[in-house]
């Protein structure tokens, strides 16, 4: 490579790239190693959004806009014409908010299984198949259905890593263990209220906390903050 | 000069019901035709051919001489499944192909040479085919029906016999090659004709006039000349594979082991034709007697026996069919296999038909309507849906950048509603809810309400909804959607923010 250049004039040699320095470039190019959240404090939190390959864990017991982050990382998948999978343990998806967030219904296959063993061998299934982005929400606590072994998740993570997947596991406490590359937690959020006295009240939405609890490269322990707009798509 | 290949599978009835029993090769097997007295060999494997045992002899015949003889009788869902997979991998060849039956195809190979360095290595590109369907074929090509019909049934399979040269072939081959009717071989035997090649020395108007018109035929097949032209058969339309059992079967699991081996044969054979199955009909023939039918709607076509083989499970134990199974046939629907583009600069599109085995798999594992494309639902109430079939559109050529996020708080819709019981109370002239109590984190003071919201839907139709919404923040935490659904008084949480 190095002959070659040195025989080709400047101009010439700077436009000549070997196939390992164009999948560098590609690599380092991180446009399309990512599928953000578009939320942006979040994507600030996890270095810029969910990483192809990677899994990334979002845990979360009580009303903290778990599920608002699952919807908008959809949204911004299936908007990119990525196909993405959301495994519902809980069946809790209404197709009108999703779309109102900007959901292509189109490009998500919604998966409803009934225990997180099914939910595990779901989403082994669907990230083999090639979709680049499995959702997994666990639903509410308590879950149905007994806990997956921690080898099923890391056997799900290495299926993720082989087939460049990017995965989100979204549960009321910790699950996936090692296997996961990070940690995001939530925590209790409380809503904002507008109308006082004799006012009509109404719902204007939360501000949500959350925090990197881990991170295989970042460092943890840095937290942030998103509000959360309430809309009413019914 | 058009050529003809033809493809032969020697005792069919025995082959055919190896194809579907592969264990049996190394046994000492005869199949035998008619019942009780007039049971009688018609093939037999090499081992029981070794100990003696020939076509034609009776059954108690061959048992006295094998005493550990097993005796199939003749399966005609075998033989037909067979003959057909015969006809598929000659239709691999050549797309005119015609059905001779019991387990003879011809095949037009005309203009073949440029896909096959020569007919020898086409014909034994023919043998390794037909033995990857299990089935052990001879062929023979030549440039008539019968002179390849001839250089098939040979052994030192395959047999290419050179146009212009079918009499020279034919010539030294004896007489009952041509299989002549019975009367004809007779007084032809008399005359002192042994070979095929002495028949056809014969003066042809001589031999009509003595045996009619059959004579003039014999003389011509003689000769090698075979004026039939060959009769192309249409595609079937659907692929059928199944058995008679040996013995009536009551449990599902030794059914599957044998419906699995058929399937597989199935798939097989779509593989071949470049098919994927749709839809799957099961047909049970019933001890006494009856039958007993399924039809297994695929969510895809696919050809991964697996999926095809847990839908056929999850059906027969929804479904059992009620008596002894004694035979059964598995008929699939073909369709073609989804195909797509890839794309060089886009988001990678899925290989359609892995997605169509994935959904498959997905449905078997987890039922119908719990997996598909979520679809949003006009109408007021929230929580209205409906999914339909997964089909994603082709990814945009070029990666596009995402949309940017509206950050609007989401909803867990809760399928069904949780009833609660609600404490209103009355606050600053409104009236406001005071506390829940429901199950789990579904109870406690509440912070915050706002509502109600009157919900009215179809008022026309026969079941009618009038809910009153409203928004509660919980004091321990958690914002829900709760309603009141008249005319009762009951209350129930149907969503929870999140």
């Amino acid at each position: 490579m190095r002959e070659l250049r040195a025989a080709l004039g400047p101009s010439i040699a700077a436009k000549v790239r070997s196939g390992a320095e164009l999948l560098r470039s590609a690599a380092n190019s991180g446009q399309t190693s990512i599928i953000p959240t578009t939320l942006e404090p979040i994507d600030a939190l996890l270095g810029g959004g969910l990483q192809r390959g990677k899994l990334v864990e979002l845990v979360s017991r009580f009303a903290s806009g778990r599920f608002s982050i699952v919807l908008s990382t959809l949204a911004a998948a299936t908007t990119m014409g990525e196909a993405a999978a959301l495994i519902d343990l809980g069946d809790h998806f209404d197709p009108q908010l999703a779309e109102e967030n900007g959901v292509d219904l189109r490009r998500l296959l919604w998966v409803r299984p009934r225990s997180v063993k099914e939910a595990v061998m779901s989403a082994e299934m669907i990230t083999a198949t090639g979709f680049q982005l499995v959702v997994v929400d666990v639903g509410l606590h308590p879950l149905r259905g007994r806990r997956a072994p921690e080898a099923a998740w890391v056997r799900l993570a290495r299926t993720a890593e082989s087939h460049g997947t990017a995965m989100l596991v979204s549960s009321p406490y910790p699950l996936t263990g090692t296997a996961c590359e990070a940690v995001l937690k939530g925590t209790i959020a409380r809503a904002s209220w507008i109308g006082r006295g004799k006012a009509p009240r109404l719902l204007e939405g939360i501000d949500m906390n959350v925090t990197l609890e881990k991170h295989r490269h970042l460092k943890p322990g840095s937290s942030t903050s998103v509000t959360l707009r309430f809309v009413d798509a019914s | 000069m058009t050529r003809i290949a033809c493809f032969y599978v020697p005792m069919f009835p025995l082959a055919a019901r190896l194809r579907s029993e592969p264990d049996l090769l190394q046994e000492a097997l005869a199949i035998i035709d008619g019942n009780a007295q007039n049971a009688h060999v018609i093939a037999a494997t090499r081992r029981a051919r070794t100990k003696g045992i020939v076509p034609g002899m009776s059954l108690a015949q061959a048992r006295s001489i094998i005493p550990k003889l097993i005796a199939r009788p003749r399966d005609t869902e075998c033989e037909r499944t067979a003959q057909e997979a015969l006809f598929e991998v000659a239709e691999t060849f050549s797309p005119r192909v015609e059905d001779a039956g019991e387990g003879i195809v011809f095949v037009d190979v005309t203009g073949m040479e440029r896909h096959f360095d020569s007919e020898t290595d086409l014909a034994r590109a023919a043998i390794r085919a037909a033995a990857r369907m299990g089935l052990t074929a001879r062929v023979g090509i030549a440039a008539s029906k019968l002179a390849a019909r001839v250089a098939a049934e040979l052994p030192h399979s395959p047999i290419i016999v050179e146009a212009g040269k079918e009499s020279e072939f034919l010539a030294p081959l004896p007489l009952a090659r041509l299989t002549p009717e019975l009367d004809a071989a007779t007084t032809l035997r008399r005359w002192g004709i042994g070979s095929i090649g002495e028949l056809a020395g014969l003066p042809e108007s001589e031999v009509a006039s003595r045996l009619g018109e059959l004579g003039r035929e014999l003389h011509y097949a003689a000769r090698g000349i075979d004026p039939r032209p060959l009769i192309p058969r249409p595609l079937p339309p659907d692929f059928r594979e199944g058995m008679e059992l040996e013995w009536p079967l009551v449990a599902l699991e030794p059914f599957l082991f044998i419906a699995n081996a058929a399937l597989d044969r199935l798939s097989q054979r779509m593989e071949m034709q470049g098919f994927a199955c749709k839809r799957l009909e099961l047909t049970l023939a019933l001890e006494p007697d009856g039958f007993y039918a399924r039809g297994i709607g695929l969510p895809a076509p696919t050809r991964d026996v697996k999926t095809m083989l847990t839908l056929l499970r999850l059906d027969l134990e929804k479904n059992p069919p009620g008596a002894p199974v004694v035979g059964f046939s598995l008929v699939a629907h073909p369709d073609r296999p989804r195909r797509a583009q890839l794309s060089l600069f886009g988001p990678a599109a899925l290989s359609p038909e892995k997605l169509a085995t994935t959904i498959a798999r997905l449905v078997s594992l987890l039922g119908e309507n719990r997996v598909g494309m979520a679809m949003s639902v006009d109408g007021h109430l929230p929580e209205r849906y409906d999914i339909a079939d997964y089909a994603p559109p082709p990814p945009p050529e070029t990666r596009r950048k995402p949309q940017k996020s509206r950050a609007l708080l989401a909803i867990r819709v809760l399928r069904p509603p949780v009833a609660v019981e609600v404490i209103t109370r009355e606050a600053e002239g409104k009236t406001q809810i005071a506390s829940i109590r429901g199950e789990g984190d579904l109870s406690g003071p509440v912070r915050m309400s706002s509502g109600p919201w009157r919900v009215e839907s179809g008022w026309w139709s026969d079941a009618p909804a009038a809910r009153e919404y409203w928004d509660v923040e919980l004091e321990r935490g958690g914002i829900y959607r709760v309603y009141q659904a008249a005319p009762s008084t009951d209350w129930f949480v149907d969503a929870r923010y999140d």
